[in-house]
This record gives structure tokens, C-alpha cells and sequence, in this order.
């Protein structure tokens, strides 16, 4: 039987209008939100199905922030057998993924993972490198973009997607660490009164991480929203008004 | 004087007849009671223990009611009429038969004019339920509706209990053919079948023999029809009172119950039979299955696979095949079928025996919750109450973003004293095409000069819906989240925009100090009939009105709404149906989040062609916000746009001030 663990992190909501720091290198961390990012999110689902066709456990390993207890008892609602938060005084201010992977891999090698899920990518990282890195400090085998995992013999098929609506079957042996594009089913609804049972019942294990180690990440230099260009000229009229000033546009740039 | 003589004609040769009647009727009515109690068992033996027994008269009083006069039933003249002609008599032969029995043992009271009052108003009585029975066979037999169920067991029933008053009406005459009595013509029904009898120029004795014969046969269907009731059709004539006299008296019909929980306080979702009470499982064998809830239903009539009617007798064939058929969620009622519920309360508002489907349809739906088995809107719109306490997913932050602008600003009623605390709810609040009409509301009040104010981002979705598309938790921590605002405000009313929070925060959220909650339109109502609010212009548009179901059928608020209307100057034409009978919009019970599904007319469709159908009005008034959304996507999808234009109530009120 697999044990199975999540790594898991909340990342900035986007419901809420994003601001940049005073030192314009990252996001003004004092008024923002944050939520499960979605990946991880079907990650847990992908790691709760396994558990559900296979048995085993799900082991849910968290960085601290803002409504974290509420997210991973939600894991443990739905079928989670651990939560472990990791918690340091700098998680809260935001750390790279070096530090993150390093992080996550020295808590999550504890348990003897066969499997380790994770979400591909995030919205504050979209290069993806939390995966990977993992595997890299565990030296297990990584693969990303899969949307589908079954476990066979000591090894687990998985569907990995491929652009242009491609999708491959591989098979990777374990233990492996695995980069969640999608869980075979979308991430389940879980009752508000489960959570809250959940809030009464279940222990969050707490991790102090002793040390995070930022080394081998990339520094902003400067993070910015999108300026005006400034260069589209709204066309106003009826539609003749506007064919005739199309018109005399396209001969001033000179395609007709 | 005339006198009555017990057992005419019957002869003696084996004894005293009225042993042999005696011994009849009591063996029939112990078999009976015994079938009945073996039925009856299963309610307890299923179903969960639940307490109704409170309340005695108040229970009594409402079988009179429903059960004696059927007022339900009689609100709906054809098939009511029919049913009382057919119910009345049989009452009023059962009284006569007891009266006949004390007068032999106890009391002779029947000679003399008295007697002829009783046999006149026995032989009215028959007539009364030919009629009845006539009607009953035009409309099971010809005219057919749709409703209503076609089971030999009913045809069972209404032979047998025209044999019953025919063998009635035949004993009697025979015997006034006989005996050509002097007071025969007390007996109009009676006296003319007697004429026949006469006219075959038969002998008394002849006549007699037949009257033998006609008594023996009226006294054996009687006894058989007796044995057969509790397999019957006719078991609703015990059922019926009983589920009358046991309906829900401990809360308004607009709040529902919390989830039931065990002796060690677990949490019950409804899944299958055991889990529902003994009440519930009543509901299903009292269903007379005339079909009114189906008719009355806007999901059945869209095409949805809902039909309260069919829902009430899976149940209760789900309970009489027990152990073999237990499971109900999936099994015996599919998911759709829960699911369709618009929880309008139409079904609940139409049964003459006081069914309560919606309880039942929220309980199974609490299962279905829990265990995730949700549509993808549904989960999204949960999800997003959950966590930003409104269904459209926007930050809390930018709840009253509507507000905006305006001048003086709204006063924050969590930071000073308001007299009127304005609910304003998720619709009115978020959705974009609905801002300007909230700015309307808002400027109304500020117009008659009403000190009130808004909760801004300590308003929650108020939970109504979310209670009843069975997520109980979340409904509970969206009550708290409020009432904890609440808490914290210091107002004398609560005013609502949305008939469906007014609906919880009046009937579910407990009492905060006891405060009322008004709906926007009874506060107008006040307003005007106080003259604090008066109108410069005199609108002339011919305008029909939607009831809210949460605003009409929950709360009984009907003529606020039309008062207002009158008083802005404009004409009411009403749709055929109106005030309780309204249709729902569609978007009722969390209808509004979840997947649309297979569906032939939209109720909001059908309702908007009902108001074109009217002729000559212009304007479709609600009271509703989410009634604004519906109906102009139903005036848009049926290409009415030239035709009705749909407003809220308080649009009118402001082109009037």
C-alpha cells in the first residue's frame, strides 16, 4: 500500500486586487490573501483517489501561512491521514522554491513516501521548479504535467499531457515524485461540517524547519503590473463613419 | 307518527339479524385495524422516533380542517367538490348508521319528525354522492388529466363504494315499495327508485326478497370493502387524518429543521429509509396521489425529472419492499430528481393532506452534500460562499462597491446607530446588472428620509438557499458570521432586499434581540400608509405582479406589494396564477448555482408568457432581485422584449417619487 504524501502551499488569491511591495521586488505581503494553489490542490484530490483505489496513506505537508490550519484540515475532511504544517519565521514573507523543495523533502523523506504529489506549477512560480527539486534532493525520478496515476507492481502508470491535446502513458518505478497538472477527477466538494468535525478531531503536526536555504534561486530585480502601451486609438461612429476612417487608416500605413 | 323499524324485512330464521351484522362488522373492522396496524408499524419500525404528539387541539383543530371540511382540497373546485360529495356522505352515512345503533340500544330517539329529518338528510346525502361518483367517472374516465394516477386499485375502490350507496339506495326503496309508506316522499332519492320497483308490478313479497337480497349484498361489500381498506386506495381515509393531525407545528413553513442527530449527537444524513422519521415515511402512505403538488410543481412542468407526486410514492414503495429497497439517494430517488427542487413550497402549499416534501427532498439532499455528490456550479458557488461569503466569488471587500459614489454615503451600521439595518444580500450586492436598481433602493430610503445603514463587508450571504440545497455547516457558519455582525449593529428592524434572506432571517436565524425583519416592500407599505412616503408622479402602466415564493407563499406577504403598485398610480392586471398559486422563478433552493440540466421550458419562460398572454401589459413587476435576473433572460430567450419589460418594484417607486 502507497504511502503518499502532498506538498502543498497556499499562494496569492486573486480575487483581491494585488499590490507591489514598497522595495517594488515582490508582492505587498501585509494585505494579501492567499488560498490553496489549485495545482495542489489536485494534487491532494489525485493523492486521495490512490488512497481510496489502493489503500495507504496521504500525508499533507504544508509551509505556514495565513488559513493554512483551515486548508489542511479541508485535506483531512477529505480523506487526508496527516497534516503536517512547517513552520518558520520566514514562510509567512514569502521564501524561493530552493528553499521551499528543501524544505518540503527534508520533512517529507520522514515518511518514506513511495509517491510524493505536488502541483506542476503555481501562480507566483509558473516555471514549476518545486517538483523537480524535490526529486533532485531525494534523488527520486520527477515527472510533470500528469493528469492520471494508477499504481502497479512497485510502479505507477501515469498520464502525462502533452500540448496539442496529446497525452502519453508512462510508467515511472517508485518512490517518485510526481508534478500534478490535473487528478483524475476535479478536486472534490467537502461539507463545511466535515471541516469543522475535522477542526475538532484532527491534530495538525507542527514542523519547525530549522533552516531555509534559499541557495541556487533567482533574485527579482524588479516586479511591476503590465504598463499601458498607450497604443490603441478607439474607433467612433456608425458603421460607415468607421469603414471610411478604417479606410483611410489602412492607406496611411499603407496596406491598401 | 312514524316510526323506525330496525332490520325491516330481514328475516329471523337464524337468529336475531344484528348478531349476524354485529358479528360482521366487528370481524371486518378487528381485520382491518389489524392490516392497518401491520402497515402502520413500519412508520415506527423504519423510520426514526420523532416527537409530534404536542399541541393536541391545535392538531385536532387542523383535521377538522383538512381532514373533515378538506378546505385543501375544495381549493380546487371540480376535483374538490367531487371528492367532498363522495367524503361528506360517507360521513354522514357512518353518522347515521352510529345514530341508528345508539337509537336501537342506548336511546330511541328516531321517530316522529326527527326521524323524518334523518331520513331526508340521509337520502339527500345519496344523491349528494352519485353526484359525486358521476363526477369521479367523467374525470377518470374521460376527461383523464395527467396527474393523476390510472391503477385499477382506484377503479377498485370507486365500485365498491358506489355498490355500497346502490345497494343502499336499493334496500331502501325496495322496502318503500313495500311498505308504500305514507312519509316515502322524506325519502326523494329513495321514493323514485320505489316507483320503479312498482311499476314492475312485482308482489311485496317479491319485493321483499329483493330487498333481502340488496341488504345482504350492501352488508357484505361493506364488510369486504372494510378488510380490503388498508390495501386500498382507500387507505388514505385513515393515513390522511393521521398525517393532518401529525404535521409540523414547532416551525413556520419557512424554516426547515437542523440535521437530525443520534442519541450520541452524530450527525444523520439522510440516505436511506431508517434514516427518515416516522413522519416522513406517513407522508408517503397518506399520498392520495391526486397529483396537485406535480401540477402546482415548476420543475416537473420544465420537463425535470421532479415530480413531487412520483417522489412521495418512491418513498413509500421503497418502505413496503423494506430490506429489499432501502437505499434511497441514487436508488430509489435519483440524484436529479432531488436535485430539480426549486424549493418553491408549491407541492407543500397545494396537498390537501399536508405532505411536507420539501423537508424530506432538503434531508436526502444533506446526504448527497456531505458526501461531495454536488455539480461543478454547485461546488463552485459553495466553495465560494464558503470563502468569500457570497456565491459570485468577489472579495468581501467589494460588497458594497455598488454604494459607491454616492452621496451622503451609506452609514456603516457595524460602526453607528442605525434605525433600520439594510440586509442587502449577494444579489443585489455583487451582481453587476442588478447595482443600479440597489443605487435605486438606496436613494428611495435616503429620499423619505430613513435613518439606516448597511453592514458593508460584514454582510454574509444570508444562507436561505444554502440551507436548502442541503450544505448545513455552511449555512450555520454564514448564520454565525452574520448574526456575530449583527451582534455587533445597533438598529431597531432589519430591512431586506431578497425575499429569500428576509425568509431565514425572519424564521431560521434565531432571535437577535427580537428585532423585525421587514421586506423592503412592507416597509414601503408602512411608509405610505404612515404618508412618509408620497408620490409627485402618477404612473399609468398596466402591470401584473410575481409573487416571490419566499416573499408570498413563505411569509404571507401578498398585498404590501400590490399596495405599493396601486398607490405609484399603476394598474394591476393579475396573472392566472397569482398570490399562492404563483410560479416560481426557477432559481429557488440553490437552483440558481447549479447546472441547468435537461429542462423543456424554463419556468421563468413559461411564467412570462403567461404575463404576455394577458394582453396589454407593459410592465412585469417583482420584488425579488434574483426574480430581475431570471425574467429578463426568460424575456430575451422568448422574444418578448417588445412585448413586457421586467422591473422591480422599487424602480416604479422611484419614477414615482
Amino acid at each position: 500500500m502507497p504511502n503518499i504524501v502532498a506538498l502543498v502551499k497556499m499562494v496569492p488569491d486573486l480575487v483581491e486586487e494585488l499590490e507591489i511591495n514598497d522595495s517594488g521586488t515582490g508582492l505587498d505581503r501585509d494585505w494579501l490573501r492567499v488560498i490553496i494553489n489549485e495545482f495542489d490542490n489536485h494534487a491532494v484530490e489525485q493523492a486521495i483517489i490512490i488512497k481510496e483505489r489502493d489503500g495507504g496513506e496521504v500525508t499533507v505537508i504544508a509551509p505556514e501561512a495565513e488559513g493554512v490550519e483551515d486548508m489542511l484540515f479541508t485535506t483531512a475532511a477529505k480523506g487526508a491521514d496527516r497534516m503536517v504544517k512547517l513552520s518558520h519565521d520566514d514562510f509567512e514573507e514569502g521564501v524561493n522554491n530552493h528553499a521551499l523543495a528543501r524544505a518540503f523533502a527534508e520533512k517529507a523523506k520522514e515518511y518514506q513516501p513511495d509517491l510524493i504529489l505536488t502541483g506542476v506549477q503555481a501562480n507566483d512560480d509558473l516555471d514549476g521548479p518545486v517538483g523537480p527539486l524535490v526529486a533532485e534532493y531525494l534523488g527520486m525520478p520527477y515527472l510533470g504535467y500528469i493528469c492520471g496515476v494508477k499504481i502497479e507492481d512497485g510502479k505507477a502508470l501515469v498520464c502525462k499531457e502533452y500540448p496539442g491535446g496529446l497525452t502519453a502513458q508512462m510508467e515511472v518505478s517508485l518512490p517518485a515524485v510526481l508534478g500534478i497538472q490535473a487528478g483524475e477527477e476535479p478536486p472534490r466538494y467537502v461539507a463545511i461540517s466535515k471541516v469543522r468535525q475535522m477542526m475538532k478531531t484532527a491534530e495538525i503536526d507542527e514542523h519547525e524547519t530549522d533552516e531555509l536555504d534559499p541557495d541556487g534561486g533567482i533574485a527579482v530585480n524588479r516586479m511591476y503590473l503590465p504598463e499601458d502601451a498607450g497604443r490603441a486609438e478607439m474607433i467612433e461612429g456608425d458603421e460607415d463613419e468607421i469603414a471610411a476612417k478604417l479606410i483611410e487608416i489602412f492607406k496611411e500605413v499603407g496596406a491598401l | 307518527m312514524p316510526e323506525r323499524t330496525n332490520y325491516w324485512g330481514i328475516p329471523h330464521t337464524w337468529g336475531e339479524p344484528e348478531t349476524f351484522v354485529y358479528i360482521i362488522m366487528f370481524l371486518s373492522a378487528a381485520i382491518m385495524l389489524f392490516r392497518f396496524y401491520k402497515r402502520a408499524s413500519l412508520w415506527w419500525q423504519i423510520g426514526r422516533p420523532e416527537a409530534r404528539w404536542d399541541k393536541i387541539p391545535q392538531r385536532l383543530w387542523l383535521v377538522v380542517k383538512y381532514a373533515i371540511v378538506q378546505t385543501r382540497s375544495l381549493r380546487q373546485r371540480y376535483p374538490g367538490i367531487m371528492h367532498a360529495a363522495i367524503a361528506w356522505s360517507f360521513f354522514v352515512f357512518f353518522l347515521g348508521t352510529a345514530l341508528a345503533t345508539v337509537h336501537d340500544h342506548f336511546f330511541e330517539f328516531l321517530h316522529g319528525n326527527i326521524l323524518i329529518v334523518y331520513k331526508f338528510t340521509l337520502d339527500i346525502f345519496t344523491i349528494i354522492f352519485l353526484i359525486g361518483a358521476g363526477m369521479a367517472i367523467y374525470r377518470r374516465y374521460q376527461e383523464k388529466p395527467e396527474k393523476l394516477t390510472y391503477d385499477e386499485g382506484f377503479t377498485r375502490t370507486l365500485v365498491l363504494i358506489t355498490v355500497i350507496v346502490l345497494t343502499g339506495l336499493f334496500t331502501e326503496s325496495l322496502r318503500l315499495a313495500a311498505e308504500r309508506s305514507g312519509i316515502s316522499a322524506w325519502s326523494p332519492a329513495g321514493h323514485l327508485l320505489a316507483q320503479l320497483w312498482i311499476s314492475t308490478g312485482a308482489t311485496e313479497k317479491a319485493l321483499t326478497n329483493w330487498h333481502l337480497g340488496a341488504w345482504i349484498i350492501h352488508l357484505l361489500t361493506v364488510a369486504f370493502t372494510l378488510i380490503t381498506l388498508p390495501v386500498s386506495t382507500l387507505l388514505h381515509a385513515l393515513t390522511a387524518p393521521l398525517n393532518i393531525f401529525f404535521s409540523k407545528l414547532d416551525r413556520p413553513i419557512g424554516a426547515l429543521a437542523p440535521t437530525a442527530t443520534t442519541e450520541d449527537d452524530e450527525p444523520i444524513f439522510a440516505s436511506k429509509l431508517s434514516d427518515l422519521t416516522w413522519k416522513q415515511l406517513l407522508d408517503a402512505d397518506a399520498c392520495t396521489e391526486c397529483g396537485r403538488c406535480q401540477d402546482a410543481c415548476p420543475a416537473f412542468n420544465a420537463g425535470t425529472p421532479l415530480s413531487p407526486k412520483q417522489l412521495m410514492l418512491s418513498l413509500r414503495e421503497s418502505f413496503v419492499h423494506n430490506g429489499t429497497k432501502p437505499v434511497l439517494t441514487g436508488e430509489a430517488i435519483p440524484e436529479d430528481v432531488l436535485w430539480a427542487c426549486t424549493t418553491c413550497g408549491a407541492c407543500v402549499q397545494e396537498c390537501p393532506v399536508l405532505v411536507e416534501h420539501i423537508d424530506t427532498i432538503v434531508d436526502l439532499r444533506r446526504y448527497l452534500v456531505i458526501e461531495g455528490m454536488v455539480d461543478a456550479e454547485l461546488q463552485t458557488a459553495l466553495m465560494n460562499l464558503g470563502r468569500y461569503g457570497n456565491s459570485f466569488g468577489k472579495s468581501e471587500r467589494m460588497r458594497a462597491r455598488w454604494s459607491k459614489g454616492m452621496e451622503p454615503k451609506i452609514k456603516n451600521a457595524n460602526k453607528e446607530a442605525v434605525e433600520y439595518l439594510w440586509f442587502v444580500g449577494d444579489y443585489a450586492s455583487y451582481s453587476p446588472t442588478l447595482t443600479e436598481i440597489t443605487k435605486q433602493t438606496a436613494e428611495v430610503f435616503q429620499k423619505v428620509g430613513l435613518d439606516f445603514g448597511i453592514m458593508y463587508k460584514g454582510e454574509n450571504h444570508a444562507g436561505n438557499d444554502v440551507r436548502r440545497v442541503g450544505e448545513e455547516g455552511l449555512f450555520e457558519m454564514l448564520a454565525e458570521k452574520n448574526m456575530k455582525a449583527m451582534s455587533k449593529a445597533d438598529y431597531q428592524a432589519i430591512i431586506t432586499t431578497d425575499p429569500h434572506s428576509y425568509n431565514t432571517l425572519k424564521n431560521e436565524y434565531p432571535a437577535n434581540g427580537g428585532q423585525p425583519v421587514l421586506h423592503y416592500t412592507e416597509l414601503l407599505d408602512q411608509l405610505i400608509a404612515s404618508g412618509a412616503l408620497r408620490f409627485s408622479k402618477k404612473l399609468d402602466y398596466k402591470v401584473t405582479y410575481h409573487d416571490p415564493c419566499y416573499l408570498g407563499r413563505y411569509n404571507g406577504v401578498y398585498d404590501a406589494p400590490r399596495r405599493i403598485i396601486e398607490a405609484t398610480g399603476c394598474e394591476i392586471v393579475e396573472m392566472p396564477r397569482n398570490r399562492d398559486c404563483a410560479l416560481c422563478c426557477g432559481a429557488g433552493g440553490g437552483r440558481i448555482w447549479m447546472e441547468e440540466g435537461e429542462i423543456e421550458e424554463r419556468p421563468s419562460e413559461s411564467r412570462i408568457r403567461e404575463a404576455v398572454e394577458l394582453g396589454g401589459v407593459t410592465d412585469f413587476i417583482v420584488a425579488c432581485p434574483k426574480d430581475v435576473t431570471m425574467y429578463r433572460d426568460a424575456v430575451k430567450t422568448v422574444g418578448a422584449e417588445e412585448k413586457i419589460i421586467v422591473k422591480d418594484l422599487i424602480e416604479l417607486v422611484y419614477e414615482a417619487l
